[in-house]
């Protein structure tokens, strides 16, 4: 029932609620003698199936507040997955526990998924069954959108942790770790680009396998890479007073970009995306191949069709060369005809005459 | 993206040591206005020495100065140095450096280790080398691979669009000649239905 117009602010609720807790009273009575009379006065509660009605209210509200516990308990678990994709650069990966995580949040939102649309066929069942007030329409289409409206903003946020996670793992935050390491590593330095270049010799093959679980060891290479970066910069840094003059100013504008993993990672990379197109290539082949082989039975069908066509025509050839045979022999059996008869007339003339 | 300038260059093996020794050199400053290409030279010899002191042994590095990226590789104290533009792909830039420090070491042999004063005279193979590899493509096959198979890529997708085309041709010929088959077969009916009924005349 609609609270009375609100033009003048005044709080009816108390009223409404009243008012609605005697309807439903008289709705569960009604629903033992259905045949009472106070149903054609209620234009808002047209109940012809009183208990229905009410029950799929309920059921309807206790869906969707479902589902929006559902979600708001998944958007806090996308918080807590972002929060430790963000941690996770420099110390080990939690890896483990963010795979579990993400795998939880992907079936949550697909359950989540799967009840916004049940709620939506039940809402359409709803009104396809009675004629409701509008409002009541109106309300559950808006509970409806909003639902799937947060959900959708849910999915969105867990897609963007995903790819700023990616993007961390794979480049390995590294200027977040030059500061760090600035702080940490001095003469250590010295020692490392001697075992470095080894380290670099195993690292390519590991790269091949699927990029979630190289992304931990660009990270660390990447870690100690940067380390020698570091110990030029610091040069360049320090070094502003040696000979020249032009070095000053130049050398502060220099960037150095630790070179020696990405080197064979780019070339990681380049392989594999020549890989992946000599693949496609192939597969491009394989349906030209299957398209010809059809477009040659087709060809054959042709050859069949016209093979019949020739056939037809040279017996209709055939035939019409008979035919105009016959005519033409057939003139002079006419004559002859034509003149036995004229013959029989004449002696037919003669007996008569 | 092209290349400025290459460099090979003797460096002492314990970095911060002496300055390197220039063994050969090779630039292209003809974009520079007239006045200009000497200082620029000067300049390139100059971070060219830089970077080299400063690169460690076995081990690439990639300095971003203004517009340029300037790429050095030593490999046991002979250093190479390349100054490209920023869209030159840095890995086909290595495998420039690469060539070029394999060809040196092969021509040069070992004795380029008693060079003590900076080089003069040209290598040609250097400047060469320069205006070869101003393509990226040439210095570095994997790239060439990747151009060329997206050139056979894209012929093949012509291919395949002729292809359909030639599918559809051939299924309008079927029809067409179906029909040809029906007709005649018609006309072969008629023209033995109308032998027929004149053997009477």
């Amino acid at each position: 029932m609609v609270s009375a117009g609100a033009s003048t602010y005044r709080d009816r609720t108390s009223e409404f609620r009243s008012l609605s807790d005697t309807l439903k009273k008289f709705g569960r009575i009604s629903a033992a003698n259905p045949d009472r009379t106070y149903q054609h006065n209620d234009p808002s509660t047209s109940s012809k199936l009183p208990l229905t009605p009410s029950s799929y209210r309920s059921e309807f509200n206790k869906k969707a507040s479902r589902i929006g516990l559902g979600i708001h308990e998944t958007s806090k678990k996308i918080a807590r997955l972002a929060n430790l994709g963000k941690k996770s650069s420099i110390f080990d990966d939690p890896l483990k526990e963010i795979q579990e995580l993400t795998a939880l949040i992907k079936n949550d939102i697909t359950a989540l998924n799967v009840a916004v649309s049940d709620l939506q066929t039940l809402q359409n069942m709803e009104i396809a069954d009675g004629d409701y007030s509008e409002d009541r329409v109106v309300h559950s289409t808006a509970v409806c959108d909003d639902l799937k409206n947060k959900l959708m903003g849910a999915t969105k946020k867990f897609q963007d942790v995903l790819t700023a996670r990616s993007e961390v793992c794979i480049h390995g935050n590294i200027k977040a770790h030059e500061n760090r390491r600035q702080i940490f590593s001095t003469n250590i330095s010295r020692g490392n680009p001697l075992r470095q270049q080894t380290e670099n010799v195993m690292e390519p093959p590991p790269w091949s396998s699927p990029s979630r679980s190289s992304a931990n060891q660009p990270s660390e290479s990447s870690g100690s890479g940067v380390q020698v970066g570091n110990q030029l910069r610091r040069r360049l840094a320090a070094d502003t007073t040696p000979s020249q003059h032009m070095e000053a100013s130049m050398l502060q504008q220099q960037q150095v970009v630790p070179q020696q993993e990405n080197y064979s990672q780019n070339r990681a990379v380049a392989l594999q995306s020549v890989e992946s197109t000599i693949t496609e290539l192939s597969g491009i082949f394989t349906n030209l191949a299957t398209m010809v082989a059809h477009q040659g039975e087709l060809a054959i069908r042709i050859d069949d069709n016209m093979e019949e066509t020739m056939s037809n025509v040279e017996g209709a050839r055939g035939a019409l060369l008979k035919h105009l045979n016959r005519i033409s022999s057939n003139r002079w059996l006419l004559i002859k005809i034509f003149a036995i008869l004229i013959f029989f007339l004449i002696i037919f003339l003669f007996f008569l005459a | 993206m092209k290349i400025t300038a290459l460099l090979v260059l003797k460096c002492h093996p314990i970095p911060d040591g002496s300055d390197p020794v220039i063994l050969a050199n090779a630039t292209d400053v003809n974009h520079f206005g007239y006045f200009q290409r000497v200082t620029v030279k000067q300049f390139i010899v100059f971070v060219g020495r830089t970077v080299a002191k400063r690169t460690p042994p076995n081990q690439r590095h990639t300095v971003q100065h203004e517009e340029y990226k300037v790429h050095s590789y030593n490999r046991n104290g002979l250093c190479v140095v390349g100054f490209m533009d920023d869209h030159y792909p840095v890995r086909s830039a290595f495998s420039v450096l690469n060539q070029v420090i394999d060809e040196y070491q092969k021509k040069h042999g070992e004795s380029w280790k008693t060079i003590q004063a900076d080089t003069t005279s040209q290598w040609p193979y250097l400047n060469d080398a320069l205006t070869k590899f101003q393509d990226p493509a040439e210095a570095d096959k994997l790239l060439k691979i990747q151009r060329e198979l997206d050139e056979t890529k894209i012929i093949l997708h012509k291919t395949i669009d002729s292809v359909l085309e030639r599918g559809e041709k051939l299924d309008s010929l079927v029809e067409k000649s179906s029909d040809l088959s029906a007709a005649s077969q018609m006309f072969y009916k008629q023209a033995k239905k109308s032998n027929q009924c004149c053997t009477i005349l």
